[in-house]
């Protein structure tokens, strides 16, 4: 995973470096648009971490030039810009996140992941949370080492949860996901279909948990998972 | 604001009503005093008047008339002598004028005066005619006296008939004009007064509306507006200034935030990095104030069920790691017209201080509906009746000895409640907990250009 930085502080630079380094990711830097325009010549990068306010221009037109020219590496903004209508326009410009600063770097890598881990940019990885490992291409999942049986549908379920482990996913989404569109949904037939599988990984001794989050929906966290303190965008 | 319409002072209307009343009341005066001057510099035409006023006395109390009589007339009491008789043309000698001729006999039976000179004194003898019992009359009437007492009520007469009659309603018609046009003249002040009454702190960029005339008030007008523009553009400044300050700490904020990370793992590091948590939340805190406060809405429908679904998904995490619970109901029809991240904002305040300032203590509640209000309740100790007045001021915290917040949280949610015309109440819920209910715009009740 290649990652382009830019970023104009460069101590800051160094630290973000040093912290997606350190998580296993190839980090390349610069300070400049310019210079990002430069380096995505000579490389194809998976993800570009993006501040806004740089010394030669705006971050968001180099944003509105790479979609324009169809160039559809995910971008992740970093800013210091949280106004109440920066966060929509940056999104709006192209961008696939935003992330405001200050951050805490596990929540920059698991941005990052999650960005990287979209359709079709990584297939067949292994999931793990805690003691849950879950192979997405053999569909398997196993609780301290050993096999677990599930059914197809709570391994969908399992894996929903897991590519978005610490955050809460809404309800119609697991739902989209889970069913087929012209399947008849019974409203209860998700919280049926948790419970289950909180059954499961509990009788196999796993330590992470799956809570509810009434009005919402659910959220898996990882014995040591870090709370997200960055609101996300507003789907209004 | 209705201390604003207290004036200490006297009006300018009733200042200058009262000054247009004192010289009507002096040019009264001065004519009074021209026609009493007038008179006294015309004996003759005095001598003709007391005379005919003395006639129309008589006229108007018939009864036998003494052929010498004193005292009981107007004139008499100043005059040393007096006497009245009815003479009839046909029989009587008629009595002439010294100086006409008897040729003019029959012009005798017209009224006549005359004045001449007795001693240091005067006398007056004249023919007045009046009508009595149905035919003319003619009375033959002499006066003598001295100096200007016997004239007075010739005077008085005179000032009544030709001065008060015609200029008292005159003078009034004057006086009413003047206080209608003085008070149209005043017209633009006055409305001058209500757009100053009318001016919002939170919105420097309304001035008064600058009359055509007169002058002097379109001239005070636009420096009103001249200072109110120099007034906007320090509110400006301080305005930006904190936000560029508090934009610009969060750079060097990131770079502290990160080096923590590598210091070794402890106390100390764990101390400093909730420091930097809380400084991060201040900063961040100001920002969103300033934000707030310079929020022009540019208003949308929204539906605050979605908002608030996605406040409560972003946040339960938190409330999770502070052992909470937290849920969301929509109670259904929540739209209303708003800015989205600004109504995203007032939840996430809330929540965030329903999970600071009722640590500990059972689910956090929100809801969205019915209509466009959401409210957010917790289950801790509810709000003091004393506090509640004072807890949506910026920088007030219950208890200032924990390092939780800046005491923003809440000054936020009015200003942005407020930039939406909207209504925050704080309440003891049913079964303990606070309970804030924030109310929106419907989204009929707004034009949509609005």
């Amino acid at each position: 995973m290649r990652l382009l930085l830019v970023e104009d502080n460069a101590r800051l630079a160094g630290l973000i470096r040093e912290g997606l380094q350190g998580q296993g990711f190839a980090v390349d830097w610069c300070g400049t648009v310019e210079g990002a325009e430069s380096a995505q010549k000579i490389n194809d990068y998976d993800l570009l971490l993006l501040d806004l306010g740089l010394p030669d221009g705006d971050g968001l037109a180099l944003v509105r030039a790479m979609r324009r020219h169809r160039d559809a590496t995910p971008i992740l903004i970093l800013t210091a810009r949280a106004g109440l209508d920066d966060r929509v326009s940056g999104l709006d410009a192209g961008a696939d996140d935003y992330l405001v600063k200050p951050f805490q770097m596990p929540e920059l890598a698991a941005r990052c992941r999650a960005l990287l881990r979209r359709p079709g940019s990584a297939l067949g990885t292994t999931l793990v949370a805690g003691n849950v490992r879950l192979d997405t291409a053999a569909r398997g999942v196993e609780v301290g080492g050993a096999g677990v049986d599930a059914t197809p549908r709570e391994v969908d379920l399992l894996e929903h949860l897991l590519r978005h482990s610490g955050r809460v996913v809404a309800k119609a989404s697991l739902e989209n996901a889970l069913y087929a569109m012209d399947a008849e949904v019974t409203p209860n037939a998700l919280e049926a279909s948790v419970s289950r599988l909180r059954k499961r990984l509990a009788g196999a001794g796993a330590d992470i948990s799956i809570r509810t989050v009434h009005g919402v929906g659910y959220a898996l966290f990882a014995p040591e998972s870090v709370a997200v303190s960055e609101p996300g965008p507003v789907n209004a | 604001m209705p201390e604003t319409h207290l004036s200490t002072g006297p009006s300018l209307f009733r200042q200058i009503a009262v000054r247009l009343a004192l010289v009507t009341l002096l040019f009264a005066l001065l004519d009074v005093a021209i026609v009493v001057v007038t008179y006294l510099s015309e004996p003759e035409s005095l001598a003709q008047e007391l005379l005919t006023l003395e006639a129309e006395a008589i006229a108007q109390h018939p009864g036998p008339l003494a052929s010498a009589r004193s005292g009981a007339r107007s004139g008499q009491p100043d005059a040393s002598h007096w006497s009245i008789r009815t003479i009839d043309p046909a029989t009587s000698q008629f009595p002439l004028p010294a100086d006409r001729p008897q040729s003019m006999r029959s012009s005798m039976l017209l009224d006549w005066t005359m004045r001449e000179r007795v001693g240091d004194g005067y006398r007056i003898t004249g023919v007045r005619m009046i009508a009595q019992n149905g035919g003319p009359k003619w009375l033959l009437m002499v006066f003598e006296g001295r100096g200007v007492r016997p004239f007075w009520p010739v005077i008085r007469n005179e000032l009544l008939e030709h001065v008060a009659v015609p200029l008292v309603p005159l003078a009034l018609l004057m006086l009413v004009f003047n206080v209608v046009s003085v008070r149209r003249v005043l017209g633009p002040l006055r409305r001058a007064e209500c757009e100053v009454d009318s001016l919002d702190p939170e919105n420097m960029a309304l001035r008064l509306s600058e009359p055509d005339a007169p002058r002097e008030v379109s001239t005070l007008v636009r420096a009103v507006n001249r200072a109110l523009g120099r007034l906007d553009v320090s509110m400006g400044i301080l305005r930006t200034f904190t936000a560029n300050a508090a934009h610009e700490l969060r750079t060097p904020l990131s770079v502290m935030q990160l080096s923590l990370d590598h210091l070794p793992a402890g106390a100390a590091r764990d101390d400093l990095q909730a420091d930097t948590a809380h400084m991060t939340r201040l900063v961040g805190q100001m920002l969103d104030l300033a934000q707030a406060d310079a929020l022009v809405l540019d208003a949308q429908r929204v539906d605050l069920a979605a908002i608030g679904r996605n406040v409560v998904g972003l946040l339960a995490p938190k409330a999770f790691e502070a052992r909470r619970e937290i849920r969301f109901e929509d109670r259904g029809n929540a739209l209303a017209m708003g800015h989205a991240e600004a109504i995203f904002r007032i939840y996430r305040n809330l929540v965030e201080n329903a999970l600071v300032h009722a640590a500990g203590k059972g689910a956090i509640e929100v809801v969205a509906g019915p209509g466009p209000q959401i409210s957010v309740r917790d289950h801790g100790d509810g709000i003091a009746e004393a506090d509640r007045a004072v807890m949506f001021e910026r920088f007030w915290r219950k208890d200032r000895s924990t390092t939780t917040g800046a005491g923003l949280g809440l000054g936020i949610v009015k200003r942005l409640v407020e930039a939406h015309g909207g209504t925050i109440t704080v309440d003891n819920a049913d079964g303990g907990g606070a309970l804030f209910r924030v109310c929106l715009q419907p989204v009929a009740a707004m034009a949509p250009t609005n």
